[in-house]
């Protein structure tokens, strides 16, 4: 694994005695995009506020390319592009201006990285108006494009497609993983919609009032995608009963007027050669794919709010 | 990393491409030019002809006030000392009561009070508008720490504090120089100490002195207000209360004046005039260093507190 440019260690947070994240730990290397999912409240924008300094930490460490946020503050952040939430900007200065503004704090970005990434957001009709006429849309394009001027070796997003209308959303994921896959940028991206982290991802991390659930690739969550089998029959006891010599009776159970194998599809030739020659009535057999969502769902206890 | 001077840079780009601060500098020029206006009115309607007769009278009339009644020492001395003056300016033949464009810049020193509520203002919001704008995050994820970035805000308002002074006097100046012409940038500024000897100072040092003791009040509120800011995440309620104890702070001075305790207290030290030839202080055992002892322990406590407010507290909003 090559070097990880975001390393938490059991980072923890605690107001009074609520443990609002509790021992996260987790890295991530360069060029992936890192998906933190959870439902609300669950303590995904504590810890990014945590990971770049808007926050103390009441435990734990955070290191941005092997340096320390708490004890270098100023060194770590020069290697960190962040929207957190909603990316406000001064309204009353244009976008440009806007941009002069968060370029002036690096060092080394040049009037010409400005317009190369004013270019690449697709800004540059309207980069010289002033804010405050900008669409949501507009604003978040900005807001990349702030993160981005000074190329920084982490992109941290927190719920960056909130509010953005669907195209508004595809043009950001696709942007992202360009970056990702182009800049050798690593990107950690909170979401509490799936469906989202799905598209952008390479890995997810599940946290749940504030403790890390599970980290899986969504590579291995794709094609290790569990299938069942529904069977409809005449006679769903005896089939059952047939069925539970066939299988393992645990993987047998009734659902309502179906019967649920868990089981990928290329046994199903063979449960409707038992369930005829045995005389049973088959009135259908098809294989469900079994959801992401219900995976996750299953990790976080059913109480994914997507 | 950020150095500070493009922090200040960034700050300043806040702050003058506001139009909010424009209307304030047009305010102050406007408020310069309206009491000039008004200096030269009355200036106008009190013109009696022939000065030199009727201060000739008036010093008479003085005179005998001061061999007939049983006044006390300070009323006598100060009728002497005005008596002397007067003199003064007939023998060097001056007119008291003619307008220079000296006067017009010394008056225009209590327009500082203006300046200072102007940058109070500016000051509160500071930080707090930060907050308010919601941009507050992205200020501060960035490779400058939070002591910088306030240190930055903090300089910026002092320097905005410095331009509106500066707008001040050359308005004033070019007030003074049209009503009452240039050429009386050259006359001295005649003054007379508590002594009865009679000072010839220069115009321009005179202005900058009056104008010196006005900054210790208007730093001090200034400081004060940043403070506020810092403590406070909406930047109308930072204003509205810096500009509270601003406006309240004398009054209520004033009616505390009986407590002997009151003299700890920020308000009744911040006006060193108090101290000049002629004032009394609000309680009879304040002196200037005891005043400038306590202004120097309150800077040091508001800019402690703020560091605190600001560098310790989770931006979670």
């Amino acid at each position: 694994m090559t070097e990880a440019v975001l390393e938490l260690r059991s980072v923890t947070k605690r107001i009074g005695t609520c443990r609002i994240v509790d021992n996260l730990t987790f890295d991530v290397p360069a060029g992936e995009v890192f998906g933190f999912l959870g439902p609300n409240g669950a303590g995904k924008t504590t810890t990014i506020r945590m990971i770049v300094g808007l926050i103390s930490m009441t435990k734990g460490e955070v290191r941005i390319k092997g340096v320390s946020v708490r004890d270098q503050f100023e060194l770590a952040m020069t290697h960190v592009g962040a929207i957190v939430e909603n990316p406000e900007m001064y309204k009353f200065l244009t976008g440009y201006q806007n941009l002069v503004h968060f370029a002036r704090r690096h060092h080394g970005v040049t009037k010409q990285r400005i317009d190369e990434v004013v270019k690449l957001l697709g800004l540059q009709n309207r980069i010289h108006e002033k804010v405050k006429r900008y669409s949501l849309g507009m604003r978040q394009r900005l807001g990349v494009a702030q993160a981005i001027l000074h190329r920084p070796s982490l992109l941290i997003l927190d719920e960056p497609t909130n509010g953005l209308d669907p195209a508004g959303i595809r043009e950001l994921r696709d942007y992202l993983r360009n970056l990702a896959r182009e800049e050798g940028i690593s990107v950690l991206v909170s979401s509490h919609l799936l469906s989202e982290i799905e598209l952008m991802c390479d890995r997810v991390a599940i946290i749940q009032s504030g403790k890390l659930v599970d980290i899986r690739s969504m590579e291995e969550a794709r094609t290790q995608t569990q299938s069942k089998i529904l069977l409809e029959a005449g006679d769903i006891d005896a089939a059952r009963q047939l069925l539970s010599q066939l299988f393992d009776p645990s993987q047998v159970a009734a659902a309502g007027s179906y019967l649920e194998i868990a089981a990928d599809k290329s046994v199903i030739p063979n449960i409707a050669r038992v369930l005829i020659a045995a005389d049973i009535e088959v009135l259908g057999i098809h294989a469900v794919q079994k959801s992401l969502e219900e995976q996750f769902l299953e990790i976080t206890g059913g109480e994914m709010v997507v | 990393m950020s150095s500070l001077s493009q922090l200040i840079r960034n700050e300043n780009m806040k702050i003058y491409r506001r139009p909010r601060t424009w209307l304030m500098v047009l305010f102050l020029v406007g408020a310069v030019a309206l009491m000039s206006g008004i200096m030269k009115y009355d200036e106008s309607r009190t013109d009696s002809g022939d000065w030199k007769a009727s201060l000739t009278q008036q010093n008479q009339q003085m005179s005998s006030d001061v061999q007939n009644s049983s006044m006390d020492e300070d009323r006598r001395n100060s009728l002497e000392n005005r008596i002397k003056l007067n003199d003064y300016y007939l023998s060097q033949n001056i007119n008291p009561d003619e307008l220079t464009i000296g006067d017009y810049v010394k008056s225009s020193a209590s327009l500082i009070l203006l300046v200072t509520l102007l940058t109070v203002v500016v000051a509160a919001d500071m930080i707090a508008g930060e907050f308010t704008w919601g941009t507050i995050k992205l200020l501060l994820v960035g490779p400058a720490s939070r002591t910088k970035i306030m240190l930055g805000k903090y300089l910026s308002t002092l320097a905005f504090a410095l331009f509106l002074l500066v707008v001040c006097f050359l308005a004033a100046l070019a007030a003074g120089g049209i009503l009452a012409g240039f050429d009386g940038l050259s006359a001295p500024d005649i003054s007379i100490n508590a002594s009865g000897i009679i000072h010839e100072s220069s115009m321009l040092i005179a202005s900058i002195e009056k104008y010196g003791y006005n900054v210790i009040m208007l730093l001090m509120y200034v400081t004060m207000a940043f403070m506020i800011s810092a403590a406070f995440r909406s930047s109308s309620m930072a204003i509205a209360f810096s500009l509270l104890f601003m406006l309240v702070g004398n009054t209520l001075s004033a009616i505390l004046s009986g407590y002997s305790w009151v003299k700890y207290l920020l308000f009744p030290n911040i006006d060193l005039t108090q101290y000049m030839d002629g004032n009394t202080p609000l309680r009879p055992e304040m002196t200037m260093s005891f005043s400038i002892l306590m202004l120097a322990i309150y800077y040091v406590a508001f800019q402690l507190i703020a560091w605190l407010l600001f560098t310790r507290r989770d931006v979670a909003a």
